[in-house]
């Protein structure tokens, strides 16, 4: 289902994954020895202790002309992969569309214009992809979400895997190790997008129903073409994680990967009620997410860096998350307080295509099961 | 038939500033689109240089239908990071200070 880049675009594609590549690998890398070498000491002189928290080495760094530069520099990189991208995407898109319902046979796609996308997806576009993943231009629209699937292996240096869904096999991977729960026969995924962290699901349990939920229907219907040109039958609809048209009881597990920070304050409590609803007694919920809690422990600069995307690459609610009490979110939901885990998913990640070598990768994911008596 | 539609290029969000102001930022964004625009350029007379070694005269088509040998994108991916270390030098020369 995806579009054949021009000569140009291809080439104008692959200069950003280097350029991502390059800002990682030799200025990124060279930001820590510097703050300790130069940034830190100049404070200490003047203050007789090194900085204590985040904040003050917030202070230090935002007037720092060379971790700006970085900084900007990382931005733009972002910027430029989605308009070498969108180059393509807006080319090829007539084409693309047609092509998107000429197979629709496995699994079902329903769409409601009565969904309603939040305010936390429409008041700033998120990872400053322009007009976010809802934005419909066209008749049958599927545009943001072909831009979503060709940017990521341009931001993850091919890392993803061939359908980008390295986040779900991960999160498979500790259910086969560390859960004891029967063969799943229902399964929810929410937030879904363009369904490349649904597919997985459907192929590892082959007699489980799948069903992936998203407000953004161009992405649903891309979602749908693109299950459908894999061979992977899955049901998408359009419906808020806060609120759903199931009903009760109806999942044995309920995912999510990298959705809950692209919410709120109000819509992550309600989120986590509704996936209790919707589970079964006995099903489990693993939400896949940034790190929920800021660690007393971690070094003041870490601490800063860890946030650069919150305010430089559009995850406005990722920072405010971290300071949420999910533990208590998730028992007054109804979740079985000893089965709450806040852990890592872990997964080999490989670069391909021209860069080498693995990369040990650990995700953040909250767990919980619904109790059996429930 | 579908219509021709225009797609957004810019997101929607705060536009924080890095370094002496807008404009300076700008300028950043502008080197950058221009850089990669060499690289480009360098690309495609490469594409075209090696479709020329192997025959006399070439179209448009084969230029956008070349698919490049794992040596030519290993070639291509050293010379984009010497261009990007020789553009940023200044600012990796700073931070290591």
């Amino acid at each position: 289902m995806q579009p054949q880049p021009n000569h140009d675009e291809s080439v104008r594609q692959d200069f950003v994954t280097d350029l991502r590549a390059f800002l990682t690998d030799e200025i990124f890398s060279k930001i820590v020895p510097y703050y300790e070498k130069n940034v830190e000491p100049e404070f200490v002189k003047e203050q007789s202790r090194k900085p204590k928290d985040k904040s003050e080495v917030r202070d230090l760094m935002l007037k720092d002309k060379s971790y700006q530069s970085w900084s900007l520099l990382q931005r733009l990189s972002q910027q430029m992969m989605f308009t070498s991208v969108i180059d393509t995407v807006e080319r090829t898109l007539n084409d693309l569309i047609d092509r998107s319902k000429l197979h629709t046979s496995l699994g079902t796609l329903e769409l409601d214009n009565k969904v309603e996308v939040p305010r936390y997806l429409t008041a700033y576009d998120i990872h400053q992809q322009p007009g976010g993943y809802h934005t419909e231009k066209i008749e049958d629209d599927i545009a943001p979400g072909v831009v979503y699937d060709i940017s990521l292996p341009i931001y993850s240096r091919n890392s993803m895997g061939d359908e980008n869904d390295l986040l779900s096999q991960a999160i498979i991977g500790h259910m086969q190790k560390h859960i004891k729960m029967p063969e799943p026969e229902s399964i929810l995924d929410m937030g879904c997008a363009i369904g490349n962290s649904t597919l997985p699901f459907a192929k590892i349990f082959p007699s489980a129903e799948i069903h992936g939920i998203d407000v953004a229907s161009p992405c649903l219907r891309y979602a749908h073409a693109r299950a459908n040109a894999l061979g992977v039958t899955a049901h998408f609809s359009q419906q808020n994680a806060e609120q759903t048209k199931f009903e009760d009881a109806t999942f044995d597990l309920i995912t999510s990967c990298l959705l809950l920070h692209e919410t709120s304050h109000d819509a992550l409590p309600k989120i986590i009620y509704e996936t209790y609803r919707l589970l079964k007694p006995g099903g489990w919920m693993i939400h896949l997410d940034v790190y929920p809690f800021h660690r007393e422990t971690i070094e003041p600069l870490y601490d800063f860096l860890k946030d650069w995307e919150v305010t430089n690459n559009n995850e406005n609610f990722s920072g405010a998350l971290r300071n949420m009490n999910l533990q208590q979110i998730f028992e007054d939901a109804g979740f079985s307080k000893e089965t709450i885990e806040f852990t890592s998913a872990e997964a080999i990640a490989q670069y391909t295509k021209g860069y080498t070598g693995d990369f040990y990768l650990k995700l953040p994911i909250y767990l919980a099961q619904k109790p059996k008596t429930a | 038939m579908n219509s021709k539609v225009e797609l957004s290029r810019i997101a929607k969000g705060k536009k924080p500033i890095y370094l002496d102001g807008r404009s300076i930022d700008n300028l950043m964004a502008m080197i950058m689109t221009l850089t990669q625009e060499v690289s480009v350029l360098r690309d495609r007379l490469d594409t075209i240089e090696v479709l020329l070694a192997e025959k006399e005269t070439i179209s448009l088509e084969d230029i956008d239908n070349f698919v490049p040998s794992d040596d030519v994108v290993m070639q291509r991916k050293e010379k984009r990071q010497l261009l990007l270390k020789r553009i940023l030098l200044p600012l990796e020369k700073d931070l290591e200070k």
